[in-house]
């Protein structure tokens, strides 16, 4: 898997391309323990190139969001393909994930936050 | 009618998904299997290739996961088996106990896409997983256009 990591307004964007499984997971979770470690905890995933997600990918994605949450931060996903968007749906874990149909609306919604 | 059955073993070691996914995809674009079929059918796959790795055979690298493919007009099928212990004793069939659990989803994902899926345990004590999936069901195209997560109950 490839990531693309920068930096927007103080949120850290991570755009995803490739699997998402057991394999990969560990090499995204080891970046963003390496972000967190450097106090960056609003983290965003661009998942519109994530073409395969299974369940180990999505442990990934939890083990982040509790990572995130433990430092006060934050984790939004958007641009989710419909075969993603519905595995989400089938563990239910579209209700704890903030889930964004574009990158830029989850950019803006860490705005109203900060603003407060 | 002749069904060839496809048969791959690979190591238990993480990177042996990546070629398994790579097996499977070349089986499936052989026989015209595509679209969301052939997605679910990789994913499902995939659950239960990882389980073996993982909680079958401990990764361990001298343990094996045999796979083997066959398709025909009317249906797909994989056997996944691994040389662990605990056989069935592995498969309960559970939830995670909490959303913020990071494991345990595999079985529900296997069980929401494949027309059915059976398991057995070897001889040697490891466990032998079944999926079919019928290439005529609908089951797998229930495609979710939403464009993000929200309410939408059960």
């Amino acid at each position: 898997m490839e990531i693309e990591l920068r930096e927007e307004g103080g949120v850290v964007v991570l755009t995803l391309k490739g699997r998402l499984d057991l394999a990969s997971g560990s090499g995204l979770k080891d970046q963003v323990k390496d972000l967190l470690s450097r106090e960056k905890s609003l983290l965003h995933l661009n998942l519109s190139h994530v073409d395969f997600i299974n369940s180990s990918g999505l442990g990934v994605l939890v083990s982040i969001m509790k990572e995130a949450r433990l430092r006060k931060g934050r984790l939004t996903l958007s641009n989710l393909a419909s075969y993603v968007q519905e595995i989400f749906e089938i563990t239910q874990l579209s209700h704890i994930f903030e889930i964004f149909p574009t990158e830029s609306e989850a950019l803006k919604s860490y705005d109203s936050v900060t603003t407060d | 009618m002749t069904v060839k059955t496809h048969e791959f073993t690979y190591p238990s070691v993480l990177e042996s998904e990546d070629q398994m996914l790579k097996d499977v995809r070349t089986v499936l674009d052989r026989n015209a299997v595509a679209g969301l079929l052939k997605h679910s059918f990789m994913i499902v796959v995939s659950e239960a290739f990882t389980n073996a790795l993982r909680h079958g055979n401990r990764l361990d690298p001298e343990k094996q996961v045999n796979v083997a493919v066959s398709v025909n007009k009317t249906e797909i099928v994989a056997d996944i088996i691994d040389e662990g212990r605990g056989g069935l004793d592995r498969v309960k069939r559970k939830r995670p106990s909490c959303l913020m659990d990071e494991g345990g989803r595999g079985l529900e994902i296997i069980a929401h896409y494949a027309d059915s899926v059976q398991f057995e345990e070897t001889e040697k004590g490891g466990l032998k997983v079944s999926i079919k999936f019928a290439r005529t069901r609908r089951k797998y195209n229930k495609a979710v256009a939403r464009p993000h997560g929200g309410d939408h109950g059960d």
